[in-house]
């Protein structure tokens, strides 16, 4: 009913103004074709009709009854052994456990009778004799289940009478890590984190020891708990028992501003919520976004955020005549940067854009720097560029979108180290390889992915074989009897000698593999880049191979947020003057002769476009600090300095900027489906030369995954992190 | 009352006392510059700023005792130059002068009486002792 | 009802076309439903029954009123700043679940919030200050129409930010813990 009306708004307003609804995730007609009939039944006497096999508590949710749980959770294994989702049903002699119960037909669910409250009474108490009340101290007072629930369905009165505490349980607190605070005596034993552990994250270390009141959660021998999704059992802890290190004792949860943003640490964009407080960055937690993150988020976008506040640019630089950079006014920065522009021939321009760049600022800079006569607008990263290079956006995006990486059967990667590039791509990927038994086959060096895989080899010839159906490993008649395969190519191997051949004959495999399903509507062809910026960039026109541009010997450089280290002093002639804008000291900042203090990203509002080609945009949370301003902006004033003043004075003109340039650069939380897949196999043929090389990932190790980017280097915790996993090589676990 | 006084004639012989008192005419041309009135009075004592305390009966209460500053401030005089034992004779606190009263305490860690700084450079300036929640960059110094 | 569909052309002729006619819809729907508002069938007049279509589309034309379609925009009487109308944007959302909860009854609904302005320290204390009057203004409506409506009569510009959390229902089994040929049969106890 909500639907309609929603839509039919959206389609009339402007399309500036408004996110279009996107239609819901797709479904397979094969997979549905055979519905079982569905099996009536009264949950407070309304009839829901369910599928046979779901359970009670799920046909509840489906009226909307919520039953109190602390065990159950959608995402994980039913467990069914914090018995707080007892109900009554008709004709059953005692209360059901609702999580696990499957539905009857015409079983009459009574959620909210006398016995149900007296069971969940019971099961209340039974929580709370062992459960210290230290609420006061406890991080998780205020967002507490036990809390609430205690509230909502405890008893009004306590029968404790042991004021000696003589027998109250007390378990020693685990060392689990940088990142996860553990007070144990505080633990229910629902398992969430257990079963998170080694269901989604894939590292069996948690486990229980003993029974009864002896029971314990913990790692079995002194071991920490290194995943990079390790975070997530802090939001899954219904209590306080694991808790966030770096957040603890800093706020209470009803003192924060929530504003709803989106990560750009890692390229899928992952849908955040940051909490702040008097101007500050307290906490990032997970959003929900089913066709993204689903509600995990890694660690480096959940933690690196104390790295907002280290290392930051805060007031415009110049250097002086002693070449060191001292703070001066706004005023100074740009006159100088526009007046090393202006005085610099065209084609001796040179603007290099990374990892952490908006959309916005991708635009502006672009079309600052065309402004100015030079066409020479790079990204840090690498694309090849023969064949139908970045022309077509099927050749760049996660075609198949990650929540429909869920419903593959068989999955390929080529050069890409999944788990660190893209954590919440490889959880998809373990989903469909635990429920819907997906093999994985790998092309690269070895790595730990958290679940087990066909190992090809890592020789590039391999793909070549593949793609030529010349192959005689099994992993080839694996892929073309499969019903909807995915191949995906990681980013690290276009920056090769042999990447462009590379992608040549990954998109023959892919489009091979396409050709003959029987779902037309299935793409196979996945190339997932490293960073948040890049698709934008591709999107936008950015030119790829910043190493030619710098052989030319630029006179300026100008460096929007590249950090990643591709421009160096040592490869530029002496005169040359490079600016700076960014958010943090680090590579580029040091080399820099002009600093342009930008935003990060909690700070402005901005565009980024995710490896699927969804454009999504973050809000501000806080203020860019100092005389930090917004990207966009602070190009905007340079080029009005320079005298090549940009058409746009506001957000919504430069937005429309973005829609000329490309609609789906401003169609928010959408992503359209990727076509002229065909042509670009045939623009590629040209490429497919012979590759003899090995494919490496850049990623292989969880230490090499913390410190990725300027605001994760900044950051003290991901440095922590860095060295548990170092310390934990040393251990003999 | 004397004919002097029934003619006004003390005044006038007041006036003469006053400007001799203070200097001749030049003299009391500069303290009227500098401190809008000339007054005439009993030189009671000086502090060791140089300050200098004038009682004259003669006048109303609440006018009879003041101070002359001393001349190093010329025109930058404030209350706050008077030092604390004489605060206490100047507002009627007590009858007796500093150096006269043998009851005054004295130790030895009583603090200089110092002025009132604020809008000077001595001035004490409030800062804040929380942490700055943003750590700025440090670029690297050249050659380093 | 036919007070309804009349308010549904006037709804329907003025500037908020973008979202009122389905709102009003709905209310005429949710007025015929409601069983408090059945009463007996009501009396139709004979001469309405028998009369020719032209005959009574005449007459129902003079019937009704004529109403001049206008947009109503409050933000000249509402006080709030002019700048507070034009330069602010306001996102119409639904609150997303808190990840540190599992309950969920606080989040069906939709909210308004502005973006969000600049704050500042105070250099004794280190509090925080802002400039902002509208910085803790958060509506909560029952749909996003009326969220949309509502910003339309003050004037501001707003946008819809739909959350991506519906998600295909599988059925959860307890067995699948001990299945003896699945990937699910779990490794921990």
């Amino acid at each position: 009913m909500l639907r309609q009306p929603l839509t039919r708004a959206l389609a009339l307003s402007s399309p500036t103004r408004v996110a279009p609804v996107v239609p819901a995730a797709r479904r397979f007609a094969e997979q549905v074709s055979v519905q079982p009939e569905k099996v009536e039944v009264f949950i407070d006497d309304k009839p829901v009709y369910v599928l046979p096999g779901t359970t009670v508590l799920q046909a509840a949710a489906q009226v909307g009854v919520e039953i109190p749980r602390f065990c159950y959770h959608e995402r994980l294994a039913v467990a069914g052994n914090c018995r707080m989702c007892l109900v009554e049903v008709e004709k059953s002699p005692k209360p059901v456990a609702a999580c696990a119960m499957p539905v009857m037909k015409g079983m009459r669910v009574k959620t909210n009778s006398d016995l149900t409250r007296k069971a969940r009474e019971g099961v209340m108490e039974f929580l709370l004799v062992n459960h210290p009340l230290d609420c006061p101290i406890c991080d998780q007072g205020g967002e507490c289940d036990l809390q609430d629930q205690s509230m909502a369905f405890g008893s009004d009165r306590s029968r404790f009478t042991d004021i000696h505490f003589s027998g109250k349980r007390a378990v020693e607190d685990k060392d689990v890590g940088p990142l996860i605070k553990t007070i144990m005596t505080r633990c229910i034993h629902c398992t969430r984190c257990i079963r998170f552990a080694s269901e989604v994250a894939g590292v069996d270390d948690f486990g229980t020891t003993g029974r009864g009141t002896d029971m314990q959660v913990g790692t079995y021998v002194e071991k920490m708990f290194l995943s990079e999704l390790s975070g997530n059992i802090i939001d899954l802890c219904p209590v306080g028992a694991l808790t966030s290190k770096p957040y603890s004792f800093a706020a209470r949860p009803w003192e924060t501003r929530r504003i709803d943003s989106v990560d750009v640490l890692d390229p899928l964009g992952s849908n955040i919520v940051v909490a702040t407080r008097t101007n500050e960055v307290l906490r990032i937690l997970p959003r929900t976004n089913e066709e993204i993150n689903e509600e995990w988020l890694s660690d480096k976008s959940r933690f690196a955020c104390d790295g907002l506040k280290r290392q930051r640019l805060v007031t415009p630089m110049l250097k002086d005549s002693r070449g060191n950079l001292t703070p001066v006014e706004w005023e100074d920065a740009i006159v100088a940067a526009a007046r090393a522009l202006r005085d610099c021939p065209p084609d001796k321009i040179l603007a290099v854009a990374g990892d952490l760049a908006d959309a916005e600022a991708l635009i502006a800079l672009k079309d600052f720097v065309n402004r100015l006569g030079s066409e020479n607008t790079y990204t840090e990263q690498y694309f090849p560029t023969g064949g139908s290079g970045t022309d077509l956006r099927s050749s760049y995006l996660l075609n198949t979108k990650i929540a429909n990486v869920e419903d593959a059967d068989f999955v390929l990667l080529i050069g890409t180290n999944v788990r660190f590039e893209a954590p919440l791509l490889n959880a998809r990927i373990r989903k469909a390889f635990i429920h819907n038994e997906t093999d994985v086959a790998l092309i690269g060096p070895k790595v730990d992915l958290t679940y087990e895989y066909t190992y090809v080899g890592d020789s590039a010839s391999l793909v070549k074989d593949l793609a030529a159906g010349t192959s005689s490993n099994e992993v080839l008649k694996r892929l073309e009897s499969a019903k909807r395969p995915v191949v995906i190519l990681g980013a690290d191997q276009l920056k090769t000698e042999e990447g462009a051949a590379l992608l040549a004959y990954t998109q023959e495999l892919a489009l091979r593999l396409q050709d003959n399903l029987q779902d037309k509507e299935w793409k196979v062809l996945n190339v997932l880049q490293r960073t948040a910026s890049q698709v934008a960039a591709l999107d936008i026109g950015y030119k790829q191979g910043v190493g030619e541009a710098l052989a030319a010997g630029p006179r300026v450089v100008y460096l929007l947020g590249a950090d990643g280290g591709v421009v160096t002093r040592e490869a530029l002639p002496k005169d040359t003057v490079v600016i700076y804008q960014g958010h943090h000291g680090d590579a580029g900042a040091s080399i820099a002769d002009v600093v342009l203090p930008g935003a990060a990203y909690t700070e402005k509002r901005a565009t980024y476009v995710n490896a699927e080609g969804r454009a999504q945009q973050t809000l501000p949370a806080v203020t860019p600090p100092g005389l930090a301003r917004d990207d966009w902006k602070i190009i905007r004033a340079l080029s009005e300095v320079s005298g090549a003043g940009l058409p746009y004075d506001n957000l919504d003109e430069i937005r429309e900027r973005l829609s000329q340039v490309s609609p789906a650069l401003v169609a928010y939380g959408d992503v359209q489906a990727n076509n002229y897949f065909a042509q670009a196999r045939a623009l590629a043929k040209s490429l497919q030369k012979p590759v003899s090389g090995k494919l490496d990932v850049q990623l292989k190790q969880l230490e090499d995954y913390f410190m990725t980017d300027a605001i994760s280097r900044a950051s003290p915790t991901m440095a922590k992190c860095v060295q548990a996993v170092l310390k934990q090589k040393t251990s003999p676990y | 009352m004397s004919l002097m006084k029934y003619l006004a004639l003390d005044k006038v012989a007041n006036f003469f006392n006053i400007i001799r008192l203070n200097g001749g005419i030049r003299g009391s041309l500069y303290k009227l510059y500098r401190q809008d009135e000339i007054k005439d009075g009993v030189l009671i004592g000086e502090d060791k700023f140089g300050n200098k305390y004038y009682e004259n009966p003669r006048y109303f209460y609440g006018r009879n005792r003041w101070v002359e500053y001393a001349d190093q401030y010329y025109l930058n005089y404030d209350a706050s130059q008077v030092p604390a034992e004489w605060y206490g004779w100047l507002h009627y606190k007590t009858d007796l002068p500093p150096h006269q009263d043998p009851s005054r305490p004295k130790y030895k860690w009583m603090a200089e009486f110092t002025e009132n700084l604020s809008g000077t450079t001595g001035q004490y300036t409030p800062y804040s002792t929380t942490r700055p929640k943003i750590e700025p960059w440090v670029p690297k110094k050249a050659g380093q | 009802m036919l007070q309804a569909i009349s308010r549904v052309t006037t709804f329907s002729k003025n500037g908020l076309s973008r979202s009122l006619p389905i709102l009003s819809l709905s209310n005429g729907r949710y007025a015929s439903s409601d069983p408090t508002c059945k009463k007996e069938a009501p009396i139709i007049e004979n001469d309405a029954v028998l009369a020719l279509p032209e005959e009574r589309r005449m007459q129902n034309a003079l019937e009704s009123t004529i109403v001049v379609p206008v947009k109503v925009d409050l933000s000249p009487i509402t006080g709030v700043p002019e700048e507070h109308v034009k330069t602010r944007r306001v996102r119409i959302y639904q609150p997303p679940k808190n990840a540190m909860q599992s309950g969920t009854n606080n989040i069906h609904h939709w909210e308004m919030e502005f973006d969000n302005r600049q704050r500042w320290e105070n250099p004794l204390m280190g509090w925080t200050s802002s400039g902002d009057p509208l910085s803790n203004l958060k509506i909560q409506f029952s749909s996003p129409d009326e969220a949309i409506e509502h910003c339309e009569k003050n004037g501001w510009i707003w946008y819809i930010d739909v959350p991506k959390t519906e998600k295909d229902l599988r059925p959860k089994s307890y067995g699948l813990n001990f299945s003896w040929n699945r990937r699910t049969r779990v490794s921990t106890k």
